[in-house]
């Protein structure tokens, strides 16, 4: 592992985390990458959708973290590694028509793995839908709401960006456009409701 | 009347607390009354709640791409320093003298791939590859096994001793079993094998085929009258595929004169035969014509007939017109249509002739006559039939 770098236990981890570490992130990440991509690639995956799946499951994880809302049972280990199994049967079941047996080098267990990534996948689609409205919605609204809320620009920094004659006037075109993107939002989310 | 971007304004300041204290009671108390407004303010909330989760969705994404990419990158310089530091000594050396670049050592992209490939269809391929052995294995048992019934015999043709149908042995078995009140003396059970044979002279020696009596036990002779005899074998001839059994029990009494006689020289081309035998349970009349004067693949010990014989034919006599023996039915090819070969009936009477010149005390008395000439085939076989017996093979 890294040379010179902290360690850290679990609940060091979990802290970190919470405070926004950088390095914890990098180093938790590094930790238990082998794992999964072991996992996958015994289970006819590539390198490439190694990555993928166990960024997912690192996200799922990070986020519940950051909304303070984990309980933690299990080990982040067993916990990444029960998310990333399913994350994987659900990709592999829609790859292909896989009815095949997953090899489990790790003992699988009961951690509440399954309810929060069902959480995740709902979160998941509300932000796919305010990604296609964002799309849609045009510019300049675009690179104005991008800026505000993405790149967590200030508003002065817009005002000069996009030439608007003072402030008042750049959050003024901002609530416009935040409506606009209301509509687009809703919309679209009630119709994948349905 | 304020538009909804007004209200955003009012929203956001509200949430990011910069509302005046009187703005902000009016706005809360007009929230409390008016449900309307209280559901705009949570769509706000949403709105900029979803897009603040999106943003810090795709700052972490970023992060962990990041991170995932110093990995790769510090994994690659850890796998190949060496390789790395050979390229860059290359690439300054080819700077300096502008030749052709060195085979590089570094796993190429299509070996990466394959062993991609590898990876994720390996379970597949190792089921492929043993279901593919284990049909090349069966097909070759199955067709070694398919070739021994084929071709059970020495003589590269196919062989007629004819063996007893299963079925009905279970079934006599099951008859037995049923009946087994009735208590019945225990019967001699049918013998695995049977063929034909017929006498040789007066005093109980008969002759066969040699295949007939391969890897036999015991062997039983029944004739016509359903009489039977034990025998033995006293000489047999692989190479000519014959056999000369002697009757040992004590209550035969001879077979009285035999109405045939044996030829000793060949028979012409297009002589019309016949045979007796047992295919089935009673005697089959069969005939046709000599077709070769050379037996499977140019064989001088045997005759090639054109009569259709079955299993259980072997071993039977086979006649010219006058009513001579001129042949031992042995076979026939599968492959030709109603190719059936005999062995010729001078090697029969050589081989008599060196056992009885070797002496041992026996003699062959073999028939001089012939009662048959002359006379219609019916009759011929009306006197034949008492001569052509089964011979029942035990293993």
């Amino acid at each position: 592992m890294g040379k010179g770098q902290p360690t850290y236990t679990d609940e060091e981890f979990v802290a970190a985390i919470r405070r926004d570490d950088d390095r914890a992130l990098a180093q938790l990440y590094r930790l238990h990458f082998p794992m999964i991509s072991h996992y996958v690639l015994q289970n006819s995956g590539t390198e490439d959708e190694a990555k993928d799946v166990y960024q997912e499951g690192v996200m799922v994880f990070y986020e519940k973290v950051r909304e303070g809302s984990l309980e933690l049972s299990c080990q982040i280990k067993t916990y990444l590694y029960a998310v990333c199994r399913r994350l994987w049967l659900k990709r592999l079941t829609e790859k292909t028509r896989y009815g095949g047996r997953l090899d489990d080098h790790e003992p699988y267990l009961e951690t509440g793995a399954e309810a929060d990534l069902e959480v995740a996948e709902e979160r998941d689609r509300q932000l796919g839908t305010m990604s296609q409205a964002l799309e849609r919605i045009g510019e300049p609204c675009r690179s104005l709401l991008e800026g505000f809320y993405l790149l967590d620009k200030s508003m002065q920094q817009l005002t000069a960006e996009f030439g608007y004659t003072n402030a008042d006037n750049a959050k003024n075109q901002k609530y416009k456009c935040l409506v606009r993107l209301k509509k687009l939002f809703f919309s679209q989310y009630q119709e994948h409701e349905t | 009347m304020k538009t909804e971007a007004d209200y955003y304004a009012l929203f956001d300041a509200y949430r990011a607390g910069t509302l005046p204290d009187d703005e902000r009671t009016t706005l809360e108390r007009r929230l409390a009354a008016d449900p309307e407004l209280a559901q705009r303010l949570q769509e706000f909330e949403e709105l900029t709640g979803t897009l603040t989760a999106y943003g810090r969705r795709l700052a972490l994404r970023r992060k962990l791409h990041a991170i995932h990419a110093d990995m790769d990158a510090e994994q690659a310089v850890r796998l190949t320093p060496l390789a790395k530091i050979a390229e860059e000594d290359e690439r300054h050396e080819r700077f300096a003298s502008g030749q052709a670049p060195r085979p590089m050592l570094r796993i190429s992209r299509t070996e990466e791939k394959l062993r991609a490939f590898w990876n994720g269809h390996r379970a597949t391929m190792m089921v492929a590859a043993s279901v593919a052995i284990m049909a090349v294995f069966a097909t070759l048992l199955g067709l070694e096994w398919w070739r021994a019934s084929q071709k059970p015999s020495l003589y590269g043709y196919t062989v007629l001793r004819r063996e007893v149908e299963r079925i009905k042995r279970t079934q006599r078995s099951m008859n037995r079993t049923l009946n087994q009140i009735e208590a019945q003396p225990e019967r001699s059970n049918p013998g695995k094998f049977s063929g034909t044979g017929f006498a040789l002279t007066a005093d109980g020696y008969l002759v066969t085929s040699y295949h007939v009596i391969q890897g036999a036990d015991s062997l039983l002779i029944e004739g016509r009258d359903r009489q039977r005899f034990r025998a033995e074998p006293v000489f047999t001839d692989v190479a000519h595929d014959l056999a000369i059994l002697q009757i040992k029990d004590k209550t035969f009494k001879g077979f009285g004169r035999l109405p045939y006689s044996f030829k000793r020289g060949q028979s012409d081309l297009g002589e019309k035969v016949y045979t007796l035998g047992y295919p089935r349970e009673d005697l089959v009349f069969n005939d046709g014509s000599l077709s070769a004067r050379s037996g499977f693949e140019g064989d001088t010990g045997f005759y090639q007939i054109s009569i259709p014989v079955n299993p259980g034919n072997s071993g039977g006599p086979l006649l010219d017109d006058k009513g001579n023996l001129i042949g031992i039915i042995s076979g026939r090819q599968m492959d030709v249509q109603s190719a059936a070969f005999a062995t010729k009936s001078s090697y029969l009477m050589r081989l008599v002739d060196s056992l009885g010149a070797a002496g041992a005390g026996q003699s062959y008395n073999l028939p001089r006559t012939n009662q048959l000439a002359g006379t219609s085939r019916p009759q011929q076989i009306r006197k034949l039939q008492d001569y052509v017996f089964v011979v029942k093979v035990y293993e």
